[in-house]
C-alpha cells in the first residue's frame, strides 16, 4: 500500500481532525457551584448525645445504634449499617470533646470522579449520591475517597456501597438532614456552605483562643460541605488529618487529556515508520519494482 | 496408524476438533499427568466461583473495607492485561516496522494476548460486586473517571484482538476467501491495536494517581502512566520469549519443516529487551527523584523498592545485554523469566503490597482467592493449547506459505 | 500540601544528574549490546545444502542450493535478481509427462499464489510460485520438466525485487529434503490402497501417479501437497 506524501498529510489532517471531535470535555476541579448545601460542626458544641446517630439510623432505615454510650470509648468508624458515628477524646481531664463522622460531600469528589458510571453523582445542591442500580462494584470510589467513608456491603451477593447520602431526599423536600435537626446543642448547623464558612471564620476572629485556626474542610480536597471547627486535634477524634488541599479530580485530569492526543498522533506516527520501513524494503528491489507493484498476482 | 485401510468418512468434528480421532482415541489421550493436575484445579476453582456468586464476596476473599482490591484485581486483572501486552509489540514490529523475520511469532503473541484478556475480563467480572452492571459503562459515561477509559480501551482492544484472531479461526475452518479482507485490514488493526493498548496500559497505571495518600510515595508518581506503558513493552517482549520458547519445545510436531530460527529472534529480542529495561531502570529512579522520595529508599519499603527495581529489572537488562552479545540463547530466556517476575512484582505491588501501606491490616488473599486466579489461568492455558493444536497458529494453514511473507 | 518552592532545587539537581548519568552509561551499553560476534548468517543450513551431494531421501531426490517451496516448486538464485522457477522431483513424478502451462513473460507472481497449471486435458491441477516477481523469461523447452526438472527442465525466470523476505518462507538443505521425505511418506500412506500398482513395477512409484487417481483426487493433491 504505497501511501505518498500527499495521502500522509490528508492521513495526519483526517486523524488530527477525528481526535478533536472524539475529545472529552474536560474535567474542570469543581463539579458543583458554591453555594450548594454545608453543615458546620463546632465539636466545643457536641456533648457526645449521639442523638444524630439515631435519627440518622430512622431516616435511612437502618439497624438502631448501641444504646449503651459506652461505645464512645472505642475509636469507630462508619460502616455498611451506620453512616454516621460519634468519637470522643479528653482533651483534659473531665474535658470530654466529640466530633460527628460522616461523608464530607467534597465540593470536587474523588468518589464521584472516579466512578464509571456514575453511579456515585455530586448534585449541584450539595449532596453527594449514590445510585446501586448503576453500580457494578468496583469499589474504586472507596478507594479514591481521601477520608475512606464509603464502606461494601462484602456479605451480600448484591452488594451496595454505603454511605450519607446528606438526606438528599429530605432537601429536595425543604428539609433540613436528619442528625441536623435532632442534634440539642446547635453543635450542627445546616445552610449554605459559603454562609456557613464565613460563620466559622467569623467565630475563630471573634474567640480566637477557642478555636485551633483551621476551618476543616475549607481547602482539605479541595473543600468539603460539611465543615468542623474545633479547639483539639481532629486526628485524635477518627478524623483524617492527611487529606492534600488539592481537588482530587484535578490528580487524573491530565492523565485524561493524553487519549485525544495519542489518538490523534499515534496514526501518523505508525503509519509514517510504516511507509518508512516499507521503502527501505523496496528499494533493495530496484527501479523496476514500481511495475509489479500493486495487486497481488492471483493464480 | 493406517487408518487409510479402514476409511472413515471426515466429518466436521473429527477432523476439526478431534484431531482426526474416534471419540473414543481422544478421550483416551486426553489423559496426561497435566490434563489431571488441570482438572484437579478446575474441581476445587470452579465450586469456589459458584460460591462467590452465590454468597458474595465476603464468603470467598479476604477483602476489607480499608483493603477494597486484592488479588484479582492486582493479579488477574492487572497482571493478566499487562502480560497480554506481547500482542500489541510484536504486531507493531512486523506489520509497521517491517521486521517479518518475527512473523512466525506473531500469530501465537495475538493469541496469549485475546486469552490474556478474556481471561482478565473473566477476573473481572469475579470481582466486581455487581457484574451484571458491567453494561452500564456503555451507556453511562464517567468520563471524569480512569477507570471509564481502561473499561473502554479493554472493550474496544478486545474487539480488536477478536478480529486478529478470526483470521487463523476462519482458515481453520476452511473460509479463506473470508479472510483476505481481514488480512488486508491487518495493518489497521494494528494501528488501532497500538493506540488502544497505549492508551489502556498507561491508564491502569493512572488509576492510581487518585490516591496519593494511598499509594506508598516511592511507587506513586504523576508520571506513573508512563511507567506503566514502558513496562507493558517490556512484558510484551518478554512474554513473546517465554512463550515462543514453550511453545516451540510443547509443540515441535507442528513446526516440523518450517524454516522458524526462533533462536536468532530470541537473540533479537533480547537486544530490544536489554534496551527497553536498561530505560526503564532510570525511568523508575527518576520517579522517585520526581516525587521527592529519595528519603524513603533508607527505609524496609526502599529495600522492598529496590529488590524490584535491582533484582528484576536492573538485573534482567544486564542478563539480556549479556546474553544477546555472547549469543547465549539460555541467557535470555532467564532474563526474560526475570523480566516477567519483576513486572508481575511491580504490578502487584502498586496495587496490593505497597497499596494502603499506612492501613493498620495488611491485605493478605484467600486460598480461595489464589485458587481462582489459578483456575483462571488454567483454563486460559488449555484454552492456548486447544486452539494450537488445531488452528494455523503455529504453523501455516494450506496456501497460506509465502502470501503470509508479503504485505498489502 | 502547597507547592515548595525551594525543595524542588535539589530534586531537579537530582533529576537531571540521574538523566546525564543515563545518557552517559547508555554509550558504553549499546556498544557492548551491538559488540560480539555477528550472526553465523545461517552458515550451517547453507553448508550443509554446498558441502552434501545431491540429498536422496525416500523416493524423490534433490540437488544442493536450490531453495524449495513447501508447494513442491523450486527456485535458484541466478545473481542479478533474477530466480529461476521450476518443478521439484516429487511434483514432476506425480504429475508425469502433463503439459505445463507457464504464464507469459510479463506477468507478475506472487509466493505461495499458483501460477502454474499442469493440466491432462480435462482435470487440472495448480501449483505455487515459490517466489514473487515478474516473469522475464520462459523455457521453451519445458517439455523436459518431466526428465530433468532441476535443470533443463526450468520452468520460467523471474525477477525477484523481495527476494530476502521471500527467501525466509523457502525450505533448502536439510529442511528441504525433510520435506521431500515427508511428502513422499504422506504419499505412500494415502497411496496404501493402490500399492499393488506401484509394487508391480518394482517399489518405486511411476511417473505420472496423479493420473491413477480419481477426479476428486486431484484436490486433495492440489490442498496436500502443492498448498494451492
Amino acid at each position: 500500500m504505497r501511501i505518498g506524501r500527499r495521502g500522509f498529510l490528508q492521513a495526519t489532517a483526517a486523524t488530527a481532525a477525528a481526535g478533536a471531535m472524539l475529545r472529552p470535555a474536560p474535567a474542570r476541579a469543581s463539579l458543583a457551584p458554591e453555594d450548594g448545601a454545608g453543615v458546620l460542626v463546632d465539636t466545643t458544641l457536641c456533648v457526645g448525645c449521639r442523638a444524630c446517630e439515631g435519627a440518622c439510623a430512622e431516616a435511612n432505615h437502618l439497624p438502631a445504634p448501641p444504646s449503651d454510650d459506652a461505645v464512645l470509648e472505642q475509636r469507630r468508624d462508619t460502616s455498611e449499617d451506620a453512616f454516621t458515628v460519634v468519637n470522643r477524646t479528653e482533651k483534659a481531664p473531665g474535658v470530654l470533646r466529640h466530633a460527628k463522622k460522616q461523608c464530607m460531600h467534597c465540593l470536587s469528589p474523588a468518589c464521584a470522579s472516579a466512578c464509571p458510571v456514575r453511579a456515585m453523582n455530586k448534585l449541584p445542591s450539595g449532596p453527594v449520591v449514590y445510585d446501586p442500580a448503576r453500580c457494578m462494584g468496583c469499589r474504586y470510589c472507596m478507594l479514591a475517597c481521601p477520608f475512606e467513608i464509603p464502606k461494601y456491603e462484602y456479605g451480600s451477593a448484591t452488594p451496595r456501597v454505603r454511605k450519607c447520602s446528606f438526606c438528599a431526599e429530605r432537601q429536595a423536600q425543604g428539609q433540613p438532614p436528619a442528625c441536623t435537626e435532632v442534634c440539642p446543642s446547635g453543635a450542627l448547623t445546616f445552610g449554605k456552605r459559603a454562609e456557613l464558612l464565613e460563620i466559622a471564620k467569623s467565630r475563630i476572629y471573634t474567640n480566637p483562643d477557642r478555636y485551633i485556626h483551621h476551618v476543616y474542610g475549607e481547602a482539605e480536597a479541595g473543600g468539603t460541605s460539611w465543615l468542623y471547627l474545633s479547639d483539639v486535634d481532629l486526628g485524635l477524634l477518627a478524623m483524617k488529618g492527611d487529606v492534600p488541599g488539592k481537588a482530587f479530580p484535578e490528580l487524573v485530569a491530565g492523565a485524561l487529556a493524553a487519549p485525544p492526543f495519542v489518538m490523534t498522533l499515534w496514526p501518523p506516527l505508525l503509519m509514517g515508520l510504516y511507509a518508512i520501513s516499507r521503502r527501505r524494503e523496496e528499494g533493495e528491489g530496484g527501479p523496476d519494482r514500481a511495475a509489479s507493484e500493486g495487486e497481488d498476482a492471483h493464480g | 496408524m493406517a487408518d487409510t485401510l479402514v476409511p472413515t468418512a471426515p466429518s466436521f468434528l473429527r477432523e476439526k476438533v478431534l484431531l482426526g480421532m474416534s471419540p473414543r482415541e481422544y478421550v483416551r489421550s486426553v489423559v496426561t499427568p497435566f490434563n489431571v493436575a488441570a482438572a484437579l484445579i478446575l474441581a476445587v476453582g470452579l465450586p469456589v466461583l459458584f460460591l462467590r456468586f452465590t454468597k458474595g464476596l465476603g464468603a470467598v476473599t479476604n477483602l476489607s473495607q480499608s483493603a477494597p482490591w486484592g488479588l484479582w484485581i492486582g493479579f488477574d486483572m492487572m497482571t493478566g492485561i499487562v502480560l497480554a501486552a506481547g500482542g500489541f509489540t510484536i504486531g507493531a514490529t512486523v506489520q509497521i516496522f517491517g521486521l517479518e523475520r518475527y512473523h512466525a511469532i506473531e500469530r501465537p503473541a495475538i493469541l496469549t494476548a485475546f486469552l490474556g484478556y478474556v481471561m482478565a475480563v473473566c477476573g473481572l467480572l469475579a470481582d466486581l460486586g455487581r457484574p451484571w452492571n458491567i453494561v452500564q459503562a456503555i451507556f453511562h459515561y464517567g468520563t471524569a473517571s480512569v477507570l471509564f477509559e481502561v473499561a473502554w480501551c479493554v472493550m474496544c482492544y478486545s474487539a480488536v484482538l477478536f478480529f486478529e484472531f478470526t483470521i487463523p479461526f476462519l482458515e481453520w475452518l476452511g473460509y479463506r476467501r473470508m479472510v483476505r479482507p481481514l488480512r488486508k485490514a491487518l495493518i489497521a488493526l494494528t494501528v488501532l491495536s497500538v493506540i488502544f493498548s497505549t492508551m489502556h496500559q498507561s491508564a491502569l497505571g493512572s488509576l492510581f494517581l487518585i490516591m496519593p495518600t494511598k499509594l506508598h510515595p516511592l511507587w506513586y508518581s504523576p508520571y506513573i502512566f508512563v511507567l506503566f506503558f514502558v513496562s507493558a513493552v517490556i512484558a510484551g517482549i518478554c512474554m513473546v520469549i517465554v512463550e515462543s520458547t514453550v511453545s516451540h519445545k510443547v509443540f515441535a510436531s507442528q513446526l516440523h519443516g518450517q524454516p522458524v530460527d526462533v533462536e536468532a529472534l530470541t537473540l533479537g529480542l533480547g537486544k530490544a529487551g536489554a534496551l527497553v529495561t536498561f530505560a526503564y531502570f532510570f525511568l523508575k529512579l527518576q520517579g522517585v527523584v520526581d516525587g521527592h522520595a529519595w528519603h524513603h529508599l533508607a527505609t524496609g519499603w526502599g529495600a522492598w523498592f529496590g529488590v524490584e527495581v535491582v533484582g528484576f529489572v536492573l538485573v534482567p537488562s544486564l542478563l539480556f545485554a549479556w546474553g544477546a552479545r555472547n549469543r547465549s540463547v539460555r541467557a535470555v530466556r532467564v532474563a526474560a523469566l526475570l523480566g516477567i517476575l519483576g513486572i508481575v512484582l511491580n504490578r502487584l505491588n502498586v496495587s496490593v503490597v505497597a497499596l494502603n501501606w499506612q492501613a493498620p491490616h495488611r491485605y493478605v488473599p484467600s486460598w480461595m482467592e489464589v485458587m481462582v486466579s489459578v483456575t483462571l489461568v488454567t483454563i486460559g492455558v488449555l484454552a492456548f493449547r486447544w486452539i494450537v493444536n488445531r488452528m494455523p497458529i503455529l504453523r501455516q494453514a494450506p496456501a497460506q506459505d509465502g502470501a503470509e511473507g508479503s504485505r498489502p | 500540601m502547597t507547592y515548595d518552592l525551594l525543595s524542588v532545587y535539589p530534586a531537579k539537581l537530582l533529576e537531571y544528574g540521574l538523566a546525564i548519568g543515563y545518557l552517559l552509561l547508555f554509550i558504553p551499553f549499546w556498544r557492548y549490546l551491538e559488540g560480539g560476534r555477528p550472526a553465523p548468517a545461517r552458515a550451517p543450513r547453507r553448508a550443509a545444502a554446498a558441502v552434501g551431494q545431491a540429498g536422496h531421501r525416500g523416493w524423490f531426490r534433490l540437488p544442493a542450493g536450490l531453495h524449495v517451496h513447501p508447494g513442491h516448486t523450486w527456485a535458484r538464485l541466478d545473481g542479478d535478481g533474477l530466480v529461476t522457477v521450476g518443478l521439484d522431483d516429487f511434483a514432476s513424478k506425480l504429475l508425469g509427462p502433463l503439459a505445463v502451462k507457464v504464464p507469459a513473460v510479463g506477468v507478475p507472481v506472487a509466493q505461495g499464489e499458483a501460477a502454474l497449471e499442469a493440466s491432462d486435458g480435462r482435470r487440472s491441477v495448480r501449483l505455487a510460485a515459490p517466489v514473487e516477481g515478474t516473469v522475464v523469461e520462459v523455457n521453451d523447452g519445458a517439455g523436459a520438466a518431466h526428465a530433468d526438472p532441476y535443470g533443463a527442465g526450468w520452468l520460467f525466470r523471474v525477477r525477484a525485487p523481495r527476494l530476502g523476505s521471500n527467501l525466509r518462507q523457502l525450505l533448502s538443505g536439510s529442511a528441504a529434503l525433510r520435506l521431500l521425505e515427508d511428502a513422499s511418506e504422506e504419499l505412500a500412506r494415502r497411496m496404501n490402497p493402490e500399492l499393488g500398482v506401484v509394487l508391480q513395477d518394482g517399489g518405486a512409484p511411476v511417473s505420472g501417479i496423479a493420473r491413477t487417481l480419481a477426479g476428486d483426487g486431484w484436490d486433495t493433491l492440489a490442498r496436500g501437497f502443492f498448498l494451492t
